[in-house]
């Protein structure tokens, strides 16, 4: 089978500058003393997730985890080696994301939609679908400024998911939304699964990667350190956490 | 249009509808929660051809310009104001391409952190809701045109001249958009420049009255070497004047205006992925 998604040998690397110039006077003023330093968020990670495949990826906070779902999505560009993805993709990476809060909820739907190369009539026909997924209701025509954080996610999520993407990314916002939302959520990923999407989930939720994943995979300070059968890598990842707070509250005391 | 948008290869189909929703929502919260609306779009440019008419067609007594194949006898048309109105509507076109180049962009920077799509469909976007603004205008100016008795299918050269302002400000805006993400200086001083170079270019002056030489710089021949005063001449002829513009200028203020606009283009596309990057 091909892969949906193909990580060869990428690095990223942000540089960040400590108190930048905020304007040219500045800039000028200090040409040459100015303090830049280098991070690597991602060294040399490969990977390759089959098309039809869920893959859940997890880490610790800062272990780059969102940033290889942007490089994925296309957000940032990777310092170097090369992503492919194959299909629509369909990301879901922030609260409300790519959302405008000028715009009613129905405007919105219809601009993430030619964001995903998606026409104008394609987006009506699913409209119907979005709104009874997203249970916004007559909230669909009100600005999503006025919107409650919940309604933003259920949204976004509800777009995401209805326009039969190939690839969906999601960075850990299942978990936001009531219980009765969750389970339409999980509902919907096994649906997208019957369909052959290809899922690229990051959570820091054990229980949900064992539960929806078939492969997993593990990012330790912008490496990935291991990936495999989601019980193993999990539980491997718990005993390594485990481990590690030990330490520290071995070292405290 | 279906059909249309069906040959089109994904990546340019995608460009295209982003287009079509960033100027419908440009236009769309332009003149929110205003009473006139669009008629603003009128009133603006209206209250300028009024101001310096006032300054200098009555304080100065600037002679309008002579229309040598004028219809009428006297000559209705023949007013500093039309003559002016005629220039300004490419200058303000020019100006709020420029100007909202820099705003397009900051408008979708956060949005443009959660999501990829290609950030120049933005600009592009509200360009083109600038320039259905311009079209307005130009109605109006046709319509006095009309009345007054001095129109001529010249006329369609003004559109040609309206499209060659806006891509000669896209190519500027491109650059000084991303030079803005950066530095909010470039905002300020942009006001600055723009006014400075509202007068380089003959819209309320005639290019006989420039000098030949002033200061020891051949001022008449640095005045012409800009695209702008050649795409305002253009405007000129074509409903003032009603002359068809020379070949010449037609060809270089083309050439001029695309090059500008796919240099801008390049270089916006190189370094707007670096501008999402940014805290």
């Amino acid at each position: 089978m091909e892969p949906a998604i193909v990580v060869d040998n990428i690095s990223k690397r942000f540089r960040l500058e400590f108190n930048p110039p905020s304007s040219i006077k500045e800039a000028v003023l200090r040409l040459g003393r100015r303090q830049k330093r280098d991070f690597w968020v991602l060294r040399d990670i490969s990977l390759n997730i089959e098309a039809g495949t869920f893959f859940g990826l997890t880490g610790h906070n800062g272990s780059g985890k969102s940033t290889l779902l942007r490089l994925i999505a296309g957000i940032h560009r990777p310092t170097s080696g090369v992503i492919r993805t194959k299909g629509r993709l369909s990301a879901l990476l922030e609260l409300g994301s790519g959302f405008h809060p000028d715009l009613t909820g129905r405007e919105n739907v219809y601009l993430n939609g030619a964001m995903l190369g998606l026409s104008r009539r394609y987006m009506s026909q699913a409209m119907d679908e979005i709104i009874e997924f997203s249970g916004i209701g007559d909230y669909i025509d009100a600005p999503v400024k006025i919107y409650s954080s919940g309604m933003y996610v259920r949204l976004g999520f509800a777009v995401a998911v209805n326009v039969s993407p190939q690839i969906l990314l999601v960075d850990e916002v299942v978990a936001v939304g009531d219980e009765k939302f969750q389970q339409k959520c999980l509902e919907q990923m096994n649906k997208l699964r019957e369909s052959g999407a290809t899922l690229l989930l990051v959570s820091h939720s054990a229980s949900l990667i064992r539960q929806l994943c078939d492969t997993a995979g593990w990012l330790d300070h912008g490496r990935l350190r291991k990936v495999g059968d989601p019980s193993a890598v999990m539980d491997e990842y718990q005993e390594y956490t485990a481990q590690t707070e030990d330490t520290v509250l071995t070292a405290r005391n | 249009m279906a059909d249309i948008s069906a040959k089109l290869t994904p990546a340019v189909r995608t460009s295209v509808t982003l287009i079509v929703n960033f100027a419908k929502r440009e236009t769309k919260t332009l003149y929110k929660r205003s009473i006139l609306g669009w008629l603003w779009s009128l009133i603006r440019p209206l209250s300028t051809v009024l101001i310096y008419s006032l300054v200098f067609g009555v304080i100065y007594r600037a002679a309008p310009p002579e229309i040598l194949n004028c219809k009428t006898e006297p000559c209705k048309a023949e007013s500093f104001a039309l003559y002016l109105f005629s220039g300004l509507v490419i200058w303000n076109l020019f100006t709020a391409v420029v100007t909202g180049s820099m705003q397009w962009l900051k408008g979708v920077n956060e949005l443009r952190k959660k999501v990829y799509f290609p950030t120049e469909t933005a600009i592009l976007g509200g360009a083109v809701s600038v320039f259905l603004q311009s079209l307005l205008e130009i109605l109006v100016l046709a319509a006095i045109m009309i009345i007054l008795g001095n129109i001529s299918w010249t006329f369609v050269y003004l559109l040609w001249a309206l499209v060659l302002a806006a891509m000669f400000g896209l190519g500027i805006g491109f650059v000084v958009s991303i030079f803005n993400a950066r530095y909010r200086d470039i905002e300020y001083l942009m006001g600055i420049l723009l006014n400075i170079a509202f007068f380089l270019v003959p819209i309320v002056f005639v290019p006989d009255m420039v000098p030949e030489e002033a200061y020891g710089l051949p001022v008449k021949a640095l005045m012409n070497l800009n695209p702008i005063t050649t795409i305002v001449g253009i405007s000129h002829d074509a409903v003032y004047f009603l002359n068809t513009p020379s070949i010449y200028d037609m060809i270089t203020s083309s050439a001029w205006a695309g090059a500008a606009f796919a240099v801008g283009l390049m270089y916006f596309r190189r370094r707007s992925m670096q501008i999402s990057e940014e805290p």
